[in-house]
């Protein structure tokens, strides 16, 4: 299904100036939201993104959107750098990727009608006549198992799921060729997350849609992935096919979150050994030298993760990962963790 | 005896489209040191059922019946004197968002102390040395300069210790978490679980432990409350529950769940979405959404009755035990053929 890449990141950065002052701002630091991640995702496929909140996922998708101009790096989408398009430049390319938001509540205008707020993309870049328009919109509606009818209504008169749809339809009504989702289905409940879920993975198919797909929750993301980029403090710790990062993980950060992860299993759930990482994800204004992960790290070897940042090194496949001592298997216990084997081949990438 | 018992609990809202029955007809007891997880989607009533213990629904709008039996006393029926001695004290509660329950003007320590002083006959050194114990246990990095902060200083996680440590300074008997991890990330999830666990066994505090989350339902309880549209329709032991469930609506939860454990190509879907509490519909409530469904569900409720072999593992479904069987074992065979 996967073909060419649809969109290559390379090196991108976000900072985020902290400043003091009020009428001469100083720069006096930076918060490191995104710190040269690099990535590529092949048409067709969908790139799940994980991390815990502050990793600096959302940053990364309204980069990709140019919502946010990036501070360094370089964005190419569908064969073109998008880094430095000015604004109109930009408005035709708008067509092709579209983005999903987090909160059906805060992502709908609520004194716009339904059909208004679908039809918006649409008529900004004036696909159609006001008739070929609405019977377009309706048609969306249903696509997304909504009733047409429901086009003049209002977007309180909806539940949070079918809200979640509206938006998919938006997202949709202008046939773009990439779509980042941003946390969902986050906000939903288990029930309606499916209904969400199934709803995207049929669409894909049906339009051949391509997904960057962010979440927290790993189970979501391994449901609907082709390849997983694991995120941590503003950095691609991992980046691998869904088979590989659930079942060969090789960055401790990796195997923490899948081991933190709950299992709808009572016995699964009571043999596995837990890996709980200690303390909290440090400051992105003042990161930890070298390698982010090693001041929470139980594989940390002094002299070495506190000094010499690490590259992502090659595990074959595609799959890629910044550790000097990557896992060896897993699962592993936590007395196993503690004690690498050895560095890394430094097959650089 | 159980330590809470509560029997047929009634908690209606008068608002001005109707009478919402958000809580109708539930029982259940807990014993000493065990742990009872709720489970159920937004609306079902898991939230409103641990505030009427609490006596913490207003008092304007609400009408409450049954009874809730703690030691000997009915917290349904003492008045709100009566109340403020039991809760913080015998019974503590957890909220859901660590961001919102603490006071932003006020230090944790003097948060802690407060609720240390209202229960305890003691000096405020005495209240503040057991502050900062507690600060201690629940892992607090640094606590002796912890407890002079304010709680914009601490991240999410640390908030949720605080407000942990908080519920734990009288010794509660019974713990009410609701949501206590959902505002969390993962990592820290697992710290706050494991947390929780420890302590329980330090303390021997009973919890309910009240969530969406299906993952942490397995891992943190031992008996389980299934509820949908204001009632319980399933109540087991947790490994019973997940081993052989009953419930059509839990069937749904079960398969509805993306899981590390299993690979499903395609979730199950329940149809439609949960109803109405102002009008409810007739017969078992979830018979709109139910894929089994027969007439007598759109007439009867189904009361709570025992199914399967296990004379605690309680259900309500008209459904016969052999159709039952055969779907529960459906359902996890799917899971286990696709997780190997």
């Amino acid at each position: 299904m996967a073909g060419e890449d649809l969109l290559v990141v390379e090196d991108l950065k976000k900072y985020f100036p902290v400043t003091r002052g009020i009428i001469f701002q100083r720069q006096i630091a930076a918060v490191k939201a995104v710190d040269g991640v690099s990535f590529s995702v092949r048409g067709g496929e969908t790139l799940g993104v994980v991390g815990e909140s502050g990793c600096g996922k959302s940053t990364m998708a309204r980069c990709i959107m140019r919502l946010l101009d990036p501070t360094d790096g370089r964005i190419v989408f569908d064969g073109r750098d998008i880094t430095k398009l000015s604004r109109t430049e930009m408005r035709p390319m708008r067509r092709e990727m579209m983005m999903i938001f987090q909160d059906p509540y805060a992502s709908l205008d609520p004194r716009k009608r339904v059909g208004f707020i679908v039809a918006e993309g649409l008529e900004v870049h004036k696909l159609g006549t006001d008739a070929e328009i609405k019977r377009r919109v309706q048609e969306l509606l249903e696509v997304v198992g909504l009733n047409p009818e429901h086009y003049n209504r209002f977007p309180h008169e909806f539940s949070g799921g079918q809200r979640q749809r509206i938006g998919v339809a938006r997202a949709l009504a202008v046939n773009p060729k990439l779509i980042v989702c941003d946390e969902p289905v986050s906000a939903l409940d288990v029930s309606v997350q499916a209904q969400i879920l199934n709803l995207l993975k049929d669409l894909q198919q049906d339009f051949g849609l391509t997904y960057v797909f962010i979440a927290h929750d790993l189970n979501v993301v391994r449901h609907i992935s082709d390849r997983v980029m694991v995120m941590y403090l503003g950095h691609a710790v991992e980046v691998a096919s869904r088979e590989e990062i659930f079942k060969e993980p090789k960055h401790p950060y990796t195997g923490a979150l899948l081991s933190a992860v709950p299992i709808p299993n009572p016995k699964l759930g009571r043999e596995r050994k837990r890996i709980v990482l200690e303390g909290d994800v440090p400051s992105p204004i003042n990161p930890p030298r070298a390698c982010w992960f090693h001041p929470r790290c139980p594989r940390f070897r002094e002299g070495h993760c506190d000094v010499e940042t690490p590259p992502l090194y090659e595990f074959g496949d595609g799959h890629v990962a910044a550790c000097h001592y990557p896992l060896e298997r897993w699962p592993m216990t936590e007395e196993e963790i503690r004690r690498p084997s050895g560095a890394a081949a430094p097959a650089k990438v | 005896m159980a330590l809470l018992e509560v029997h047929d609990l009634k908690t209606h809202f008068r608002t001005d489209d109707g009478i919402v029955k958000a809580v109708d007809g539930v029982s259940f007891s807990i014993e000493k040191g065990q742990t009872l997880g709720i489970v159920g989607e937004s609306g079902s009533g898991k939230t409103v059922t641990c505030l009427s213990i609490m006596g913490l629904n207003p008092k304007r709008n609400t009408i409450s019946s049954g009874t809730a039996m703690f030691k000997d006393m009915d917290l349904l029926s003492m008045n709100s004197r009566q109340l403020r001695q039991v809760r913080g004290n015998e019974i503590a509660m957890i909220f859901q968002d660590p961001m919102t329950s603490l006071n932003p003007v006020h230090k944790i320590g003097s948060q802690l102390v407060e609720a240390i002083l209202l229960h305890r006959d003691v000096s405020t050194k005495t209240a503040k040395a057991r502050a900062l114990e507690l600060l201690k246990a629940v892992g607090i990095p640094r606590a002796e300069r912890g407890i002079d902060d304010y709680p914009r200083q601490f991240s999410g996680g640390m908030r949720q210790r605080v407000m942990i440590a908080m519920a734990l300074v009288n010794d509660p008997d019974l713990l009410i978490a609701d949501e206590p991890t959902t505002a969390l990330d993962v990592t820290t999830q697992a710290q706050i679980l494991n947390l929780m666990v420890r302590l329980q066994q330090d303390f021997g505090s009973a919890i309910i432990f009240i969530t969406h989350d299906l993952g942490v339902i397995a891992e943190a309880a031992d008996e389980v409350l299934v509820m949908y549209a204001a009632r319980v329709v399933e109540r087991g032991n947790v490994d019973i529950l997940f081993s052989r469930p009953q419930h059509p609506y839990t069937w749904g939860l079960l398969g509805s769940l993306p899981r590390l454990d299993a690979d499903v190509e395609r979730l199950v879907q329940i149809q439609g979405t949960p109803p109405s509490l102002l009008n409810p519909p007739k017969g078992c409530r979830f018979h709109p959404r139910c894929p089994y469904v027969m007439n007598i569900c759109k007439q009867e409720y189904p009361e709570l009755r025992v199914g399967g072999d296990d004379p605690n593992h309680l259900n309500a479904c008209h459904l016969d035990q052999e159709t039952k069987d055969r779907e529960a074992a459906k359902l996890l065979a799917g899971m286990m053929a696709e997780a190997s």
